[in-house]
């Protein structure tokens, strides 16, 4: 055999302190501004369900949300508060009885997904009417409890009745198994954690959001000012906030962040077509079976909702029954991770200004590879050599790619206003040449590609809805920030939703991003992998070059766990009929 | 040049018999079956010692060692799963990833040391068929148990015919896989087995009826890569492959963690065949006193979540024979 590959050179070394890449670092920040997504004009997205033609003959019937069932939901768990501003106050409970009758108190606060939806329709109902953003605004809060305090509220009996065992847990007992530091003096490690480290785990979180932020600071002040008479001991708090003009919805590195979310099935009522998630897919095109819109996989609810019906193991789009470990009260809630991730963006970028430099490709590019996206959310799949704004602003494109085989176009329904998609399908890239095996976007969300747990069907059982806001102010986007501006904490608030722990957020994280070799070779996820190998971190990703993959390694850091907590979303009438009561 | 003879797994040398090596190549060669010059727009399977074959990339296929059956069958309860994928030692029948493992516990019943191995019966049926003295003498180094005879590892009756369900490869111990479907020839024909039919993409192809980890992950590579087309073969030497055991996240009982505890008894790193899990006697505790994530270990299948096992692809172009 004759072997084509020339991996035998020595693994590169990326020194990032140089003065040069703190010149050329000032100017990727201010250019990155301009990474901007292109919104396609003219198009009226029509409001949420409703329209008989979206419903595909023989398929499954989807499970119908009553209006008891809908208010019972919160609301940012499906389908998502999604505000410019939120804010998350951290609680530990002092006085059961105290903190009992504050969620009495609070309960009729807690924004139900019958609200959420009900303010999106009425939204894009407006946009449609006036055909420019309408002056809407809403502030909604949601809550969530650990373990702990499902012990203390409700009882033993009931907290142990969460089948689900990292939940029991807890983060700080998960942490290094998801890569966090395992030396002490490491800033990353869980006992030098703002909350959730395990002497200072929160009890409760309460997430509060706007669209106006002087809403947002008279919510969270009176939220908090009855938690003091309640007694509850607020660990920590963070303000949230999408980062400011054209670097909205990007996160601090300036990329455009939560483009790819699964689409939840069911429906808002009985009526044809009344979908939680909109369907966009033509029926001629059998893809309409399992994604909502081009890229946007359907999940059942179950994946996200405890008890609901949930994906089948071995199908694209039956639905298996729902899981039962659980108290019956915890019915339609949903486990919610929360990771305070603090971002070291000169760090990112001066190791993707010098690595680029030896690979001989411009900064953007190489950082793109490493996301898999260009910083305007633009796939690399469908523009591998430069970012295209157009691309990035069209919903129903940017999105649309798989890896291992060419993309075929989709044959969408009728869009008002919408010409349909015109750019350039993927071309496959099952060796990973384009979007390399080691991507964020490829590890976290491997799509059409098996992995090592077999068949892309499998993959679906493990997406999550992810919720996250960035956190402190940005650096991107400004001309020569000054010293002080660029030690000020930064970074990202994840937060997901999903019906399992393990077998979703744990198992995307360990399994997936902090592996060199799963789901498939070539690398760690350079963006939130983490590893500890008995406190070494050294990560790598084999980069592909024309002469073969060459491995870089990845001494430094850029993503530091600060914080965070596994919590469980209950159904509305349970904060006061069961935890309060 | 084409191959001339395929080696053994992991170019192991257990034998002075030179008609072994024959023996096994032939066996390799005899499972591989070329589809070539068909003229499709499909890749296609080439069998190395018939084609030369110029690489354009490995790719290893790589899969959970755990068995992914067991665990979609008990889907809310991984306690459940991890007890029935150790229940049957005698037969080892839920471990189905080509990947089989033996638990060895302590007079306190905490897990003493686990073993992993890939090795494959055709192998040790071939190597007792050669060399019954080295399969006895390779038996007793594997376990530490120089009381093991010949007589120990053969079937009752005349003819010395090997018995792979013996004692010292069931309950008592393990050497090389016994599952019903891991056999390196089924393996081989996995491998082989590019059929793509009318789909245009993974999302089109209909998974193979088993629920493995495996059957699927070779499956639809294999026919992802004959759709582009690139013609594959596999990686010498031709074998299963512990590829990888992640112990990132475990503790000792103090909480600190753990060493490398992980021996590669047989092969090398990323191509192991036998990979023993044990903490050496001066640590003071015992696999079992070990947690992963912060849960103790309890069962062997904890660790095989954790253990990784692969063959190796080489995706390219056919040459000339």
């Amino acid at each position: 055999m004759k072997n084509k590959k020339s991996d035998m050179l020595e693994p590169l070394e990326i020194a990032i302190d140089s003065p040069a890449l703190n010149a050329k670092f000032n100017n990727v920040l201010e250019v990155l501004e301009k990474f901007e997504p292109k919104l396609p004009s003219g198009i009226f997205t029509p409001a949420l369900g409703g329209d008989p033609a979206e419903e595909l003959p023989d398929a499954p019937p989807e499970p119908v949300y009553n209006p008891k069932q809908r208010g019972n939901i919160q609301g940012n768990t499906i389908p998502g508060f999604n505000k410019d501003h939120q804010h998350f106050l951290f609680y530990r409970i002092r006085k059961v009885d105290r903190a009992k009758r504050w969620l009495k108190w609070i309960a009729p606060l807690i924004t139900s997904m019958e609200e959420v939806i009900a303010f999106v329709r009425a939204l894009r109902s407006a946009r449609r009417r006036l055909g420019v953003e309408p002056p809407m605004c809403s502030a909604w809060v949601n809550i969530a409890f650990s373990q702990h305090a499902i012990e203390v509220l409700a009882g033993r009996d009931d907290a142990a009745a969460f089948g689900e065992e990292s939940f029991r847990q807890g983060l700080a007992a998960r942490s290094t198994y998801l890569g966090d530091p395992t030396r002490n003096s490491h800033p990353g490690h869980r006992n030098k954690w703002v909350v959730g480290g395990p002497k200072n785990e929160a009890d409760i979180v309460v997430i509060i959001a706007a669209d106006d932020p002087g809403d947002l600071v008279n919510l969270v002040n009176m939220i908090k000012r009855r938690a003091d008479d309640a007694t509850l001991r607020l660990i920590f708090e963070q303000r949230g906030d999408t980062l400011p003009g054209r670097l909205r919805g990007h996160e601090h590195f300036g990329f455009k962040d939560g483009v790819s979310q699964p689409g939840v099935r069911g429906k808002v009522s009985a009526a044809p077509g009344d979908y939680i998630t909109p369907r966009y897919i033509d029926h001629a095109d059998p893809r309409a079976r399992y994604f909502a819109k081009p890229g946007q996989l359907l999940i059942w609810p179950g994946q996200i909702l405890l008890g609901e019906p949930r994906q089948h193991t071995e199908h694209l789009f039956n639905p298996a029954p729902g899981g039962s470990n659980f108290p019956a009260w915890a019915a339609l809630g949903s486990y919610l991770v929360c990771r305070r991730l603090r971002q070291d963006v000169p760090a990112f970028w001066k190791f993707a200004i010098g690595a680029a430099a030896i690979v001989g490709m411009p900064a953007e590019k190489f950082a793109s590879m490493l996301v898999g996206r260009w910083p305007s959310g633009a796939p690399i799949m469908r523009t591998p050599l430069a970012d295209n704004f157009a691309l990035a602003g069209d919903e129903w494109a940017n999105n649309h790619f798989i890896f291992d085989d060419n993309t075929l176009p989709s044959m969408l329904r009728p869009i008002p206003g919408y010409g349909g998609d015109p750019f350039p399908q993927a071309a496959q890239d099952i060796l990973g040449a384009v979007c390399p095996h080691f991507a964020h976007i490829r590890k976290s969300n491997p799509r059409d590609i098996a992995t090592d747990l077999g068949k892309p069907h499998d993959s679906m059982l493990r997406m999550i809805l992810r919720r996250g806001i960035p956190f402190g102010p940005p650096i991107v986007g400004v001309k020569k920030p000054s010293t002080k501006l660029i030690k000020q904490e930064r970074g990202l608030m994840f937060l997901c939703y999903a019906s399992t722990i393990e077998d979703q957020f744990e198992l995307l994280t360990r399994r997936w991003a902090n592996s060199p070799i799963q789901p498939n070779f070539g690398g760690h996820d350079p963006i939130i992998g983490q590893r500890d190998e008995r406190g070494a971190r050294t990560r790598f990703i084999d980069f592909p070059t024309a002469a073969g993959p060459r491995r870089i390694r990845l001494k430094n850091e850029w993503v530091i766990p600060t914080g965070g907590g596994y919590f469980f979303a209950p159904p509305i009438h349970a904060i006061a009929g069961v935890l309060g009561a | 040049m084409p191959i001339t003879r395929f080696d053994t797994p992991a170019s192991v040398i257990d034998t002075a018999v030179a008609a072994f090596f024959d023996d096994w190549s032939d066996f390799i060669e005899s499972n591989l079956s070329t589809v070539a010059g068909t003229g499709t727009a499909l890749g296609e399977f080439v069998d190395p010692s018939e084609f030369d074959f110029t690489i354009t990339a490995e790719r290893p296929l790589v899969w959970m060692a755990f068995p992914r059956q067991v665990l979609v069958d008990r889907r809310d309860d991984r306690r459940a799963a991890f007890t029935f994928a150790d229940s049957d030692p005698a037969t080892r029948n839920p471990q189905n990833e080509y990947c089989e493992w033996h638990v060895a516990r302590n007079k306190a019943g905490k897990i003493s040391k686990v073993t992993f191995v890939t090795e494959s019966p055709e192998y040790w049926e071939r190597l007792w068929n050669a060399d019954r003295a080295a399969v006895v003498n390779l038996y007793r180094t594997l376990l530490n148990n120089p009381g093991i005879t010949e007589a120990d590892l053969e079937q009752p009756g005349p003819g010395h015919i090997y018995d792979q369900f013996n004692n010292f490869n069931t309950t008592g111990g393990i050497v090389h896989l016994i599952q019903g479907i891991n056999k390196l020839a089924l393996a081989l024909g996995l491998a082989q087995d590019v059929h793509t039919g009318t789909a245009r993409d993974n999302y089109e192809t209909i998974p193979p009826g088993l629920r493995t980890n495996v059957d699927p992950r070779v499956e639809f590579d294999i026919g992802a890569l004959a759709r582009k087309p690139l013609s594959l073969t596999l990686r010498e030497p031709i074998g299963l492959y512990i590829t990888g055991f992640d112990d990132t996240g475990w503790t000792k009982p103090d909480g600190s963690p753990v060493g490398n505890y992980w021996t590669i008894v047989r092969g090398v790193p990323g191509l192991a065949l036998r990979v023993e899990y044990q903490v050496p006697p001066g640590e003071g505790f015992v696999v079992g006193d070990i947690r992963i994530g912060g849960r103790p270990i309890e069962w062997g299948g904890q660790i095989a979540e954790h253990v990784t096992v692969a063959v190796v692809g080489a995706a390219g172009g056919r040459g000339r024979g």
